[in-house]
């Protein structure tokens, strides 16, 4: 266990120093989630509170609760795009060599990859989150039904958050096409997990490869905690089912680099097929 | 009953075949086998040199031991461990550094990243700063230690990769090439910490293509060629069992037809230098400088100079690699 937390303690440096090497990158962690939460907003304001909209989603015709529901869909969004970002970064690690390093190492090939989702996300998101609380609890928006609800909704990001980049990290090491994983794994994620819209509007094709993706279940659950006032207990069958998708995940995980290690130790490539 | 295990890397009939295909994706699948059949051991306390030419096996072997890749046939030991079974337990008694390494992380500093790879290893955490002290100010970068690695010249970057492999400590090091494109100054140092390590016991698996270096360090040596074994010995060992000659080089500044007929008779090379001058180069396992320069003075000729270089060890590496060669064409 000890050995874990130094894997985690490295990683979150070598994190830090890949995102910390100018002032600049206050733009990636703040500026930029922040343009797009007001270009959404503003985009979306006009037509959300007409009157037929707002008959369907009667919090649209509010615009405070308007802006709180895109800003919790942005840090939710965040959490989990700094992962897709840092699984990509991972996987130029096959080309500048370190990552046969990694591999010679006796560090446990599944507590690197969390380690280093954990530590791409303990460097990315802390400033959002501190922006968007501020920003909702300024706005008065916040409707929360326990002072602990605030740890269930930082655990019900985290944990599926940790999964899912400990997923991508092991599928993304293992693949020559991550540029293009990191595109379809781009704009969809905004789409189908309903960042920008209440998941009910999408189509339900839609809201079924929505379910695939545990940011979905996370904002359900983080919108619900803040926004709606909801009870532990009435949450619970989406915590429950983020539990589940995000132990699949940590397991699918570990399958892949198993079956990745093996293969490239028999071929001597790095791949999965 | 004990059964006692032999403190040492033992690869024992090593086969390794890597799945390839002729023609693209699509093309027939085949397999190109790497090594075939090797036997080799690596004590603790004694520098093993593993020589061969390019494509013999030399880094496919080395990264079988480094648990890398996986065996197709055969079993590699490290101290009793398996390679494949107890992969991890192997890991933390072993590391590697390659040639012309620079697999280090940029944008941390030389400290960092020594850190960095010893929270890997699990280095207890009271031994890892001084031993990262230890580290830096052996391969002389404890001036630039809290510098980006970025900021390093190739040399700097290199030598911290030479540090990062010794960060564990290791009971084997697996040196793949281990002094190419460094300077030359650096490149003594580093020979002569691989010679320390293996005094104080740690046994060290080398590949170099400077077979001097192989000749200074190397208790024991193994030859391959295409993956087999050829020869294994003590570099004086192999020179001997090879019969590699020592070569004798003489020049002949007043060439002739007579001073031509000399060489030819004592079966030597010929070789017409810019300056008008002859080379005769002959290779010879007696010393012959001395008949050889008093015919040709008796043919007429005037010896401008004579050099006698003894046998090297790539005299027997390559006598072994032609005798590999014309055994595999009959």
């Amino acid at each position: 266990m000890s050995h874990a937390l130094r894997v985690f303690a490295a990683e979150a440096l070598k994190q830090h120093r890949r995102l910390f090497g100018q002032p600049i990158v206050v733009f990636s962690m703040l500026v930029w989630p922040v343009l797009q939460l007001a270009t959404t907003y503003y985009t979306l304001r006009p037509v959300a509170t007409a009157s037929p909209a707002a008959a369907n989603w009667p919090l649209a015709a509010d615009p405070d609760r308007l802006l709180a529901f895109l800003a919790t869909g942005t840090l939710a969004y965040a959490f989990f795009f700094s992962l897709v970002q840092s699984a990509w970064h991972l996987s130029f690690e096959r080309t500048t060599g370190t990552l046969e390093l990694l591999f010679l190492s006796p560090a446990g090939r599944l507590t690197l990859m969390l380690a280093n989702g954990a530590g791409a996300l303990l460097q990315n998101a802390w400033l959002l989150t501190c922006f968007t609380v501020a920003a909702l609890t300024g706005f008065g928006t916040l409707s929360v039904s326990a002072w602990w609800m605030y740890g269930i909704v930082f655990l019900a990001l985290l944990i599926p958050a940790a999964a899912w980049g400990a997923f991508l990290n092991s599928l993304l090491v293992f693949s020559r096409d991550s540029a293009f994983l990191y595109t379809i794994l781009d704009e969809p994620l905004w789409f189908v997990s309903g960042v920008r819209l209440p998941h009910f509007a999408l189509p339900a094709t839609i809201q079924v490869v929505g379910a695939v993706f545990p940011l979905t279940g996370s904002l359900i659950a983080v919108r619900g905690a803040l926004l709606e006032h909801r009870t532990l207990a009435e949450l619970a069958p989406t915590l429950l089912a983020l539990l589940l998708l995000s132990a699949t995940l940590l397991a699918a995980a570990a399958l892949i680099l198993r079956l990745g290690e093996a293969r490239s130790q028999r071929t001597g490539r790095l791949g999965l097929a | 009953m004990t059964t006692s295990v032999k403190a040492a890397i033992e690869v024992r009939a090593l086969r390794k075949e890597f799945p390839v295909r002729d023609k693209g994706i699509f093309g027939p699948r085949g397999v190109k086998r790497a090594v075939d059949g090797l036997d080799l051991d690596v004590p603790r306390g004694r520098i093993t040199g593993l020589l061969g030419l390019n494509g013999a096996g030399k880094t496919t072997t080395i990264k079988t031991v480094a648990t890398l890749l996986r065996p197709t046939s055969g079993r590699v030991t490290v101290d009793g461990l398996d390679t494949v079974t107890d992969a991890r337990a192997v890991r933390r008694r072993i590391n590697l550094i390659a040639g012309g390494e620079r697999m280090v992380y940029t944008r941390m500093t030389g400290r960092e990243n020594l850190w960095y790879f010893g929270q890997l290893y699990d280095v207890p955490k009271k031994e890892l700063r001084p031993r990262i002290d230890d580290l830096l100010a052996l391969v002389g970068l404890t001036d630039v230690a809290d510098t980006m690695v970025e900021r390093y010249s190739r040399g700097m970057t290199q030598r911290l990769a030479i540090a990062r492999g010794l960060v564990n400590r290791p009971a084997y090091l697996l040196l793949d090439e281990p002094t190419l494109g460094l300077d030359a100054p650096i490149a003594r140092d580093l020979r002569r910490v691989v010679a320390r390590l293996a005094e104080e016991g740690t046994g060290v698996l080398l590949t170099s293509h400077y077979l001097a270096e192989v000749e200074e360090l190397c208790g024991h040596v193994y030859v391959i060629s295409a993956g087999r074994h050829l020869a294994a010995g003590s570099p004086a060992e192999l020179k001997a069992a090879t019969g590699t000659h020592r070569t004798i080089r003489l020049t002949v500044t007043t060439p002739s037809p007579a001073t031509a007929a000399v060489a030819t008779r004592f079966g030597a090379d010929l070789e017409l230098l810019p300056t008008g001058a002859e080379l005769i180069t002959l290779r010879h396992p007696d010393d012959m400088a001395g008949p050889l320069a008093a015919a040709i003075v008796e043919a007429g000729g005037s010896i401008g100079g004579l050099e006698i270089a003894e046998a090297s060890l790539e005299d027997a590496i390559l006598a072994l690699a032609d005798g590999s060669r014309e055994a595999a064409t009959v």
